[in-house]
C-alpha cells in the first residue's frame, strides 16, 4: 500500500536507510509529492516513493501484468516450428534433453514422445509471426503491437518455487514482490487508490495454489503489499461501512474522531497522530472512489464488446482486463491479474482450448483499448506464466490427446507498450522448443526490463535488510535490461 | 554523526607517539571510565560501518579484488594502501577522492558514494593510526560492576548531550503502558484506580510483579517469539496444508510463565530431543526447528527441499540467537562478516542429520512427531467410550426383547405371506455373517448379528451392481465392525463375495488380523489379481497361505467363494472364481494353533494398512464348507427370502437371527433411533481417537547412519564437493567449541549459552529491549554483523548482557529491570527540543510512543467490550474472515474457511489459525508477518486499510456494539458519566470535558439519525454472532455503538502511550 503519509513512516525508513547523512534537500523532496510528478513528465502527481526515482526518464507510468498461473505451453501458443510436425511421435533425443532434470511427475516415464501442437498455426502481421490461430485468433490480430519473447528461462521447474521466483525475484519465501518494490520506489499516482492492485480469475483447468507472498511486501513495509480487488463482496476488504451506517453517518463520526485526535496531538505532539488522522480521511475517500471504479455500467457497449461476452461476468478474466484499464486511467501504478488453470499435465488439447477462450479476446482487447486511448505509450503490458511445458508428452500420447510436464529451460511471454517494439520477436529455441539457441532472457532480465521502462535502474532500487542491499533482481547474479526489444 | 572537535585532534597528537597497543588500551580506559568525553574516532562505531558498506563487498572477508582486503589491518598494510598516521601517503584516501573514474573507489558501477563527512572520518582515523578493533559484537562483553542501574548509562548520554528528559508519566498512562507491554491487554478500570490510589513507593513494583505473574504475560512474550520462530498452522509451500504445532506454542507460553531460564529455553528448543532421557515436553520444544516451510509438491526434488529446510534452520538459529546473517555464506564466503562458506556448512552439519524427509505431507504432521499427552482428550475419550457402551447395551436389550414382541411377529407374518422364490434361489445353510447394504444406502450392518459397521478411515461410499448397492473402497477407506466374526484354525468356514477390483494391486479385501502380533488372524487377500487367504497364528512359522493360480479381471464383477475345511492344511482351501474351481499355489502350510485376535473384523484392510481398492458386494461368511450347488447359490438370491420360504419349524437359530436383523434394520423405528445414537457417539469417538494430538519434533539419524555434509558449490543441493566431508563446527571468529562437547545440536546449544559467547546474551537482551522500548539498543535487531547498526549505548548493552548471564538467564528479572527503569517510565510527550535534536529517540529522553501491534489492537477491543475469551493455549481458532479468501488462492480452489462459532470467535489473536499462504487479512494489514520465514523485527506502518479494519471489520463492529452494551448496562446512567466510563475502559483515564462534549454531540446526531430510520439501527446492531441484550432500546444502543466505536478508534486507544 503506498499511501503517502506526510511524516512518519517514510521518514523513519528513509533515515534508517540513509544513516545519519540525510540532507534537508532530500527530505523536502520526500515531503513534496509534486516534484515526482513533474519528474515523470506527465500530469499525474506522485505520492510517496523514493526521491532518487526515477533514475532516468522512464517510458511507462504504470504496468499491467497478466500473469498466467500454472505455466502455459509455449509450444502450443507461440513457439511453433513446422518441423515439429515431423518430430511428432519421435522419441526426444538425449542430445536435446542433455542432463535436464525432470520433475518427479514424468521422470518415471520410459518413453518421451515428442508432440506437435494439435492445432493449426498461422503467420500473422507484418512480420508473419507464427501464432496458434485456433486458440489465439485475437492475439494474432495484435502481433503488430507486441513483442513476443521466446527465450525466457528459469531455474525452477515446480510451481511454488517458480511462481515465487518470477513474482519476487527469489525462489525462497520472504522477499518483496515486484509490485511492492514499485510501490516502495515510485509511490502512487492516486492517493485515494491502492498503488498496487491484484485481481484473480479462476480459469477452468487444474488450479495451482497462489500465495499472499506473490503480492506481499516481504521485508518492505506492509503498506506496499498488493491489495486484492475482489469481484464478489467488497471490492477491497473491509471497504464497506456496516449495514445501517451510511456514508453521512461515517462522515460525522470521522469529524468527531478527528477533533478528539487533535486534542490528543496537543497533548503528546506525536506526528504519528496527525498521520493517523490523514489515514482515516484517505480511507474515507477510498470508500468513495474504489466502488465506482469497479462498476463498469458506464462503459460504452462497443468497449464492452471489445472484451468479449465474459466481460459481463464478475470475476472473469475479461472483466478484470477491463477493470485493469479503468485502474490504469485512475493512476494505479501496478495492476496484476492472475489467471489460474494453466497446469495441463493431461488432456492438454481440450484444456488449453478452454483457457484460451477465457483469455485471448480480453488480453487482445486490453491492448487495443489502451492503444485507442493513447495509453499504450506509457503503459507497459506483460503477459506470461511461471514456466513453459515440455515438447514430450506426459502420460500417454494418443491420436487426439496428451499432456505436457513443466519446462523451465525456455518459455514464451509477450510485452507491449511503453516503448517496447511493436511487431517484434525476440529469442530463439531449438527445433524441439526445448533449449534456447539465441538471446536467452532470464526472469531477472525480464524484471530488470520492467523496472527500466519505469525509469528505474534495477541495480539502484535497493533496501537494506539483514546486512545486504537487497534488490528485486537479486544481490548476486547480474541482470540485464533487454535493450534489443526496446524501440 | 558526532562532531570531531579540536580536542580529538589534540588527543591524537598526544597518542601518536605511543604504539598501537598502548593507544588502544588508553582509549579503552577512557571509554570505560568515562573520564574523557567520547570525541575520538571509534573504529567500530564510526569507521567499520563505512568500510563495510562501501568496501568490504570487494575487499573484505569474502573477496580480495586486486589482492586487497580492507577488513584486515595486516593485509591492508602489506598492500601498501594504508599509511598509519599519514593521510597523504595512504592510497585509500587518494582513491576515494580521485577524479579519474578508472581510479575512483568505490567504482561508479557499485552505486556507492561516500559523503565528504565519511571521507573526513576515514582521514581522521588514518591520522590517528588506522587502528582496527575487532567487530564489537564478537568481543566478549565487559562491564563496570559498580554501576547498579541501567539509567546510569542513559542519563550519562543525556547529560553529555545536555538533553533534559521528560518527567515521569502519570500513573494512568503508566499502568496502561506496562499492562499492555507485559500482557498485551489493557488494565481494567478497577486495576487503574487501585494503582492510582496506592501512593506507596512499592506500588509500581507490585504492579509489575502482578503482571509478570499473570498467565497473559506468557502469551504476550510467546507472540513475539512466534514471529522469530516462524510459527504457523500450515506447511507454506504448494498445498500449504494443515499441521499441528500448537503444542509447541503452548510449551513456549508455559516456559515464559514458569520463568524458564533463557539458557534452558535455548537448549530445549534447539536440542530438546537430544537431552538424555528427553521428556515429552523437551521433545515438543525441539519443534522450534520444525516450524519452517515444507513442501508436498508432486514434481519436486526431495533433496533440494531437504537442503532448503536445513538452510532455513541455520538461518533462523543464527538470526535468532546470534544476530548473524549466516545465510549469506551459503553460496560464498560472507562479504562482510568473518564466516566462510566452509564454516557455514560446518554449522549446517549440526542440522543436516535429521530424519525428516524433503518431501513432506500436505495433511497433518510429518514424522518425526511426538504424541502429546492431553488430559482433556483422554477424559473425553473415556466419556465417549462409556456412552458407546451404554448405547450398545440399549441396543442389545432392545434386540433381545424384540424377538418376542407382537410387532415382530406381525411383521414376520406379513413378510412370510408375500414371500416366494424359485428353487435356484434357495440359500445354503450356515450363514453366520452377512453384510448387505440396505437400499437406503444409509445403513451398513451385519445382517445376522446386527452389529454396525463403522468407517474407520475415509468415507462410506456406495456403487451399484446390477441395481443393488455395493461398497466402494478407494484404496484408503476401511471399515471395522464389532460383529463377532470368530473363525478358528480348526473349524470350517467359507467366504462368498462379489468383487470388482480396480486393478491388480495387492490388498486385504477383508480381514480380522493383528499386523503387529505376527499377523495373527485371517484375511481374504488379493495379490496381482489372484485371490487367496492367510490363516495365521504366527507369520511365517505357524501359518497357512494359499493363492489361486487364476486371476480376477480388473473392472469387472466376478463372484468368489473361498472355503476352508478346518483341517489346518493348505489342501483344505478351495477357491472358486465365478463358480469355477481354480488350482492353487501354496505359499505357507504350517498352521497348528489358534488364530484368535482382539482386533476387530475389518472390510477393506488389515489392522495397519494393506488397503484394497475396488468394489465389493454381498459379503457372506458361512460356518461350513460351501461346495457343489451351494457355490453358485451363494452368488445370488436373498437369504431373507430363502429363510422366509423355509417352514418356521425348520429354521435354524441363525435363520431366526437374520430375520430379526432384517426386521430391526428395516421396520423398527426405535432400533433405528438407538442405532443412530450409537453411530453418533461412535463417530465422535473415532474422530477424536483417530487423531491423537502430535507435535513435530527434531530427531537425528543414529551414529551409524549419519548423513555426510559437504560444501555445496554455490549453495546448490546437487553440487556437493564430495572430496571433503565436513564435521560439525562453529566459525573461528567465535569462541571454540569445548573439546568434550558432543558434535551435535546439543553441543551447539550449550556452546551458544556458554558465558563467554559474545553474542547470545547481547542479542537476547536487545530483543527484550525492543519489545519494551519499541527499538533495540542495536537497531538492526536481526543483524549484529558489520552491516548492522552499532549500539546506541554500547556499555549499557554489555552491562545488561552480563547481568542477564550472571542472573542465570532470569528472564522475568531482566524484564522487570527494563520496565522499572526511569527511561521506561518517562512521559512520551515529544518536546520540540527532543524532536529537533533526537527525532529518532536514540537517547531516550522521552518514552517511546507507538501503535499497538495488530494482535493487541484486536485483543484490546475484545477486552474492553467484554467479549474476550481469555482461555490460554490450545489449537488455533478461526474467527470472522471475509468470504472466499482461502478458495481464491488454494490449490484446486476448493478450500473454504470453516469459521468457528461461539466462544472461539473471541479468543486472543495469537490463537487465530495462521494459514501462511493466506494469513488473516485484518492482522496482515497491521504488519503481522506471514511467518513463512523468521522475522525478528516487525514493521510498524500507518495506512488507510488499518482504519478500514477498525471501522468496518465485523469483529470490530461487534466489539463496538458489545462495548456500548457494557456501558449501557453499567451502573452509570448519566450520559456524561457513561462517556467517561468508555474512556476509562479504553484509555485508563477519565474523559475531559471537551471530549465529553464532542462525543455527546456525536451521540445526539446518531440518535436522531437512527430515530429517523429505526430499521437502520437494527441493521447496524446485527453484526456479529454474540447475542444483543434486547432489553436495550435499539436506537439508543446503535447511537452508543457509534460512540463506543469512536473511542476504540482513538489514536490514544490504538497507541501505547
Amino acid at each position: 500500500m503506498n499511501y503517502f503519509d506526510p511524516i512518519i513512516e517514510n521518514r523513519r525508513q528513509f533515515l534508517l536507510r540513509n544513516g545519519n547523512g540525510l540532507g534537508a534537500a532530500a527530505l523536502s523532496t520526500l515531503l513534496n509529492p509534486g516534484l515526482l510528478g513533474s519528474a515523470l513528465g506527465g500530469e499525474m502527481p506522485a505520492y510517496g516513493g523514493l526521491p532518487s526515482i526515477p533514475h532516468f526518464p522512464g517510458k511507462a507510468k504504470r504496468v499491467i501484468y497478466m500473469f498466467m498461473s500454472g505455466g502455459p505451453s509455449h509450444i502450443d501458443l507461440f513457439d511453433y516450428k513446422p518441423i515439429q510436425r515431423d518430430l511428432h511421435g519421435t522419441e526426444l533425443p538425449d542430445s536435446v534433453r542433455q542432463d535436464q532434470r525432470l520433475t518427479g511427475m514424468s521422470s518415471g516415464q520410459n518413453s518421451f514422445p515428442c508432440v506437435a501442437p494439435m492445432f493449426e498455426f498461422g503467420k500473422f502481421g507484418e512480420h508473419q509471426t507464427w501464432v496458434n490461430k485456433d486458440l489465439l485468433p485475437h492475439t494474432a490480430g495484435i502481433v503488430d503491437k507486441i513483442t513476443i519473447m521466446k527465450s525466457l528461462h528459469t531455474e525452477a521447474v515446480n510451481h511454488d518455487p517458480a511462481i515465487t521466483f518470477i513474482n519476487t525475484g527469489s525462489q525462497q519465501q520472504g522477499k518483496p514482490s515486484l509490485g511492492s518494490w514499485l510501490s516502495y520506489g515510485m509511490g502512487t499516482m492516486n492517493e485515494n487508490m491502492p498503488g498496487y492492485v491484484v485481481m484473480i480469475s479462476r480459469g477452468r483447468g487444474q488450479l495451482q495454489a497462489l500465495y499472499d507472498r506473490l503480492w506481499g511486501s516481504g521485508f518492505l513495509p506492509a503498506k506496499h503489499q498488493g491489495v486484492k480487488l475482489r469481484s464478489a463482496g467488497e471490492p477491497v476488504l473491509f471497504l464497506k461501512n456496516p449495514e445501517g451506517f451510511g456514508r453521512d453517518a461515517r462522515r460525522g463520526q470521522l469529524d468527531s474522531l478527528k477533533e478528539l485526535n487533535e486534542l490528543n496531538y496537543d497533548k503528546f505532539a506525536d506526528p504519528e497522530t496527525q498521520a493517523r488522522i490523514s489515514q482515516y480521511e484517505l480511507a474515507f475517500r477510498m470508500q468513495a472512489e474504489v466502488p465506482g471504479l469497479m462498476d463498469i455500467e458506464g462503459e460504452p457497449d462497443h468497449v464492452k464488446e471489445l472484451y468479449g461476452p465474459q466481460v459481463d461476468k464478475p470475476g472473469s478474466f475479461a472483466r478484470n482486463c477491463l477493470l485493469a484499464r479503468r485502474m490504469a486511467e485512475k493512476g494505479v501504478r501496478y495492476i496484476q491479474l492472475f489467471h489460474r488453470g494453466w497446469d495441463q499435465h493431461g488432456s492438454l488439447p481440450s484444456k488449453i482450448t478452454q483457457q484460451c477462450e477465457d483469455i485471448d479476446q480480453p488480453a487482445a482487447a486490453l491492448i487495443k483499448d489502451l492503444d485507442q486511448r493513447g495509453m499504450l505509450d506509457d503503459t507497459l503490458v506483460v503477459w506470461g506464466g511461471e514456466f513453459g511445458r515440455t515438447i514430450y508428452s506426459q502420460g500417454q500420447l494418443t491420436k487426439d490427446n496428451h499432456g505436457r510436464d513443466h519446462h523451465g529451460r525456455c518459455f514464451s511471454m509477450w510485452m507491449a507498450g511503453a516503448g517496447v517494439k511493436r511487431g517484434f520477436e525476440y529469442g530463439k529455441t531449438d527445433d524441439h522448443s526445448y533449449n534456447i539457441i539465441e538471446n536467452p532472457v532470464h526472469i531477472r532480465d525480464l524484471n530488470a526490463t520492467i523496472l527500466d521502462r519505469l525509469g528505474i535502474d534495477h541495480r539502484k532500487l535497493t533496501f537494506k535488510f539483514q546486512g545486504l542491499d537487497q534488490r528485486l533482481t537479486g544481490v548476486e547474479e547480474e541482470a540485464h535490461v533487454i535493450k534489443d526489444i526496446l524501440g | 554523526m558526532r562532531a570531531l572537535g579540536p580536542l580529538a585532534h589534540e588527543i591524537s597528537l598526544v597518542l601518536r607517539g605511543l604504539n598501537e597497543t598502548h593507544m588502544k588500551e588508553l582509549f579503552t580506559i577512557a571509554l570505560l571510565t568515562g573520564s574523557l568525553p567520547l570525541l575520538a574516532v571509534d573504529f567500530n562505531r564510526d569507521v567499520r560501518p563505512i568500510l563495510s558498506d562501501t568496501c568490504f563487498k570487494c575487499h573484505g572477508p569474502g573477496k580480495a579484488e586486486g589482492d586487497l582486503r580492507l577488513d584486515d589491518r595486516e593485509d591492508a598494510l602489506d598492500a601498501g594502501v594504508l599509511s598509519p598516521g599519514n593521510v597523504e601517503k595512504s592510497e585509500v584516501v587518494a582513491r576515494l577522492k580521485s577524479d579519474d573514474p578508472e581510479e575512483l573507489m568505490p567504482p561508479p558501477d557499485a552505486h556507492k558514494t561516500l559523503t565528504p563527512e565519511q571521507i573526513q572520518i576515514l582521514e581522521t582515523w588514518i591520522a590517528e593510526g588506522a587502528v582496527y578493533d575487532e567487530h564489537w559484537s564478537l568481543v566478549p562483553a565487559k562491564r563496570d560492576v559498580t554501576i547498579k542501574s541501567l539509567d546510569h548509562f542513559i542519563d550519562k548520554r543525556l547529560a553529555e548531550e545536555e538533553l533534559k528528559p521528560t518527567p515521569e508519566a502519570d500513573q494512568r498512562t503508566l499502568i496502561r503502558r506496562v499492562t499492555l507491554d507485559l500482557t498485551g491487554l489493557p488494565p481494567t478500570p478497577e486495576e487503574v484506580e487501585a494503582f492510582v490510589k496506592d501512593s506507596s513507593p512499592e506500588a509500581y513494583g507490585k504492579l509489575v510483579d502482578r503482571l509478570l505473574a499473570s498467565e497473559h504475560y506468557g502469551e504476550r512474550m510467546a507472540l513475539a517469539w512466534m514471529d522469530a520462530a516462524r510459527y504457523g498452522d500450515t506447511s507454506v509451500m504448494h498445498a500449504d496444508g494443515p499441521r499441528d504445532m500448537w503444542p509447541w506454542r503452548d510449551w513456549v507460553i508455559k516456559a515464559y510463565n514458569t520463568n524458564m531460564p533463557f539458557d534452558q529455553f535455548t537448549v530445549e528448543q534447539l536440542a530438546g530431543d537430544l537431552i538424555p532421557n528427553a521428556t515429552v515436553s523437551q521433545k515438543i520444544a525441539s519443534g522450534f526447528n520444525r516450524n519452517h516451510a515444507t513442501s508436498d509438491e508432486g514434481g519436486a526434488f526431495p533433496e533440494e527441499l531437504r537442503v532448503e529446510y536445513v538452510a532455513d534452520r541455520v538461518q533462523t538459529t543464527a538470526n535468532v540467537w546470534m544476530g548473524l546473517t549466516m545465510e549469506c555464506s551459503q553460496c560464498h564466503d560472507h562479504k562482510y562478516d568473518p564466516i566462510s562458506q566452509k564454516e557455514y556448512f560446518q554449522f549446517f552439519a549440526y542440522f543436516n542429520n535429521t530424519t525428516d524427509p524433503g518431501m513432506q505431507t500436505r495433511d497433518g504432521n510429518q514424522a518425526p512427531v511426538v504424541e502429546v499427552p492431553d488430559e482433556a482428550r483422554t477424559a473425553r475419550l473415556a466419556e465417549l467410550h462409556k456412552q458407546i457402551e451404554d448405547s450398545e447395551q440399549k441396543l442389545e436389550a432392545h434386540r433381545a426383547n424384540s424377538a418376542t414382541t407382537p410387532e415382530f411377529a406381525a411383521w414376520l407374518k406379513q413378510v412370510e405371506e408375500g414371500a416366494s422364490i424359485d428353487g435356484q434361489e434357495k440359500q445354503p445353510a450356515g450363514l453366520v455373517h452377512w453384510f448387505p447394504i440396505e437400499a437406503s444406502a444409509q445403513d451398513f450392518r451385519d445382517g445376522v448379528s446386527g452389529s454396525t459397521v463403522t468407517a474407520e478411515k475415509g468415507k462410506f461410499e456406495v456403487a451399484d451392481r446390477e441395481g443393488s448397492e455395493v461398497l466402494k473402497l478407494n484404496g484408503n477407506t476401511q471399515f471395522k465392525t464389532d460383529a463377532p466374526v470368530n473363525l478358528e484354525y480348526n473349524k470350517p468356514f467359507s467366504f462368498s463375495v462379489w468383487l470388482k477390483p480396480d486393478g491388480k494391486a495387492s490388498g486385504a479385501i477383508f480381514s480380522r488380523m493383528d499386523d503387529k502380533a505376527a499377523y495373527r488372524g485371517f484375511d481374504l487377500w488379493m495379490e496381482g489379481g489372484r485371490i487367496g487367504t492367510h490363516i495365521v497364528n504366527t507369520w511365517q512359522e505357524n501359518a497357512l497361505k494359499v493363492v489361486s493360480t487364476d486371476s480376477l479381471a480388473p473392472g469387472k464383477w466376478q463372484h468368489l467363494v473361498l472355503s476352508y475345511d478346518g483341517s489346518h492344511k493348505a489342501a483344505g482351501v478351495k477357491i472358486y472364481l465365478d463358480g469355477k474351481l481354480s488350482s492353487n499355489e501354496v505359499q505357507a502350510d504350517s498352521l497348528s494353533a489358534t488364530i484368535a485376535t482382539s482386533e476387530p473384523f475389518r472390510i477393506g484392510s488389515r489392522s495397519t494398512g494393506s488397503n484394497w481398492k475396488g468394489e465389493l458386494g454381498e459379503l457372506r461368511i458361512y460356518d461350513r464348507v460351501l461346495e457343489g450347488a451351494d457355490v453358485g447359490a451363494a452368488s445370488k438370491g436373498d437369504p431373507v427370502k430363502s429363510i422366509l420360504t423355509t417352514p418356521a419349524g425348520q429354521r435354524s437359530e441363525s435363520d431366526r437371527r437374520v430375520l430379526l436383523a432384517r426386521y430391526l434394520g428395516t421396520a423398527d423405528q426405535i432400533f433405528k433411533k438407538l442405532g443412530e445414537a450409537r453411530q453418533k457417539v461412535l463417530k465422535q469417538h473415532a474422530d477424536l481417537d483417530r487423531k491423537p494430538v502430535t507435535s513435530m519434533v527434531m530427531q537425528d539419524n543414529p551414529d551409524n547412519k549419519m548423513r555426510m555434509t559437504y560444501i555445496l558449490e554455490r549453495g546448490a543441493y546437487d553440487s556437493p564437493r564430495k572430496d571433503q566431508a565436513l564435521q560439525p563446527g562453529v566459525p573461528k571468529a567465535l569462541p571454540p567449541m569445548p573439546a568434550n562437547a558432543p558434535a551435535n545440536r546439543l553441543g551447539l546449544a550449550n556452546w551458544l549459552i556458554a558465558p563467554n559467547h559474545p553474542l547470545t546474551a547481547r542479542v537476547a537482551v536487545n530483543r527484550y529491549w525492543m519489545i519494551f522500548f519499541g527499538e533495540g539498543l542495536v537497531r538492526s535487531v536481526g543483524d549484529f554483523g558489520a552491516q548492522g547498526t552499532s549500539p546506541t549505548h554500547p556499555e549499557l548493552l554489555d552491562w545488561l548482557a552480563l547481568d542477564f548471564v550472571e542472573s542465570d538467564w532470569d528472564v522475568k528479572r531482566m524484564i522487570k529491570q527494563l520496565v522499572s527503569s526511569n527511561a521506561y517510565q518517562r512521559s512520551s510527550r515529544l518536546e520540540s527540543l527532543h524532536r529537533d535534536r533526537d527525532s529518532e529517540n536514540e537517547l531516550l529522553a522521552r518514552a517511546p510512543r507507538f501503535r499497538l501491534q495488530g494482535e493487541f489492537i484486536r485483543d484490546q477491543a475484545l477486552a474492553i467490550s467484554g467479549l474476550l475469551n481469555p482461555e490460554i493455549g490450545g489449537a488455533g481458532v478461526k474467527p470472522y474472515q471475509p468470504v472466499n479468501i482461502w478458495n481464491e488462492v488454494s490449490l484446486n480452489g476448493g478450500l473454504r474457511y470453516p469459521q468457528d462459532k461461539g466462544e472461539k470467535l473471541y479468543r486472543r489473536s495469537m490463537y487465530t489459525y495462521w494459514k501462511r499462504s493466506s494469513p488473516m487479512p485484518n492482522m496482515l494489514i497491521f504488519d503481522a508477518p506471514s511467518r513463512e520465514k523468521c522475522v525478528i523485527q516487525r514493521q510498524r506502518t500507518n495506512t488507510p486499510l488499518q482504519a478500514l479494519v477498525t471501522l468496518n471489520d465485523p469483529q470490530f463492529v461487534e466489539a463496538g456494539r458489545a462495548f456500548a452494551q457494557r456501558i449501557l448496562q453499567s451502573a452509570e446512567t448519566d450520559p456524561d458519566k457513561r462517556i467517561d466510563l468508555g474512556y476509562r475502559l479504553a484509555t485508563a483515564r477519565p474523559a475531559a470535558q471537551r471530549e465529553i462534549e464532542i462525543l455527546t454531540k456525536l451521540l445526539e446526531e446518531n440518535r436522531a439519525r437512527f430515530r429517523e430510520n429505526p430499521e437502520s439501527a437494527k441493521q447496524f446492531l446485527a453484526t456479529g454472532e454474540s447475542p444483543r441484550d434486547e432489553s436495550i432500546d435499539a436506537i439508543e444502543h446503535a447511537a452508543w455503538t457509534v460512540v463506543a466505536q469512536t473511542i476504540l478508534n482513538l489514536d490514544e486507544s490504538l497507541t501505547r502511550n
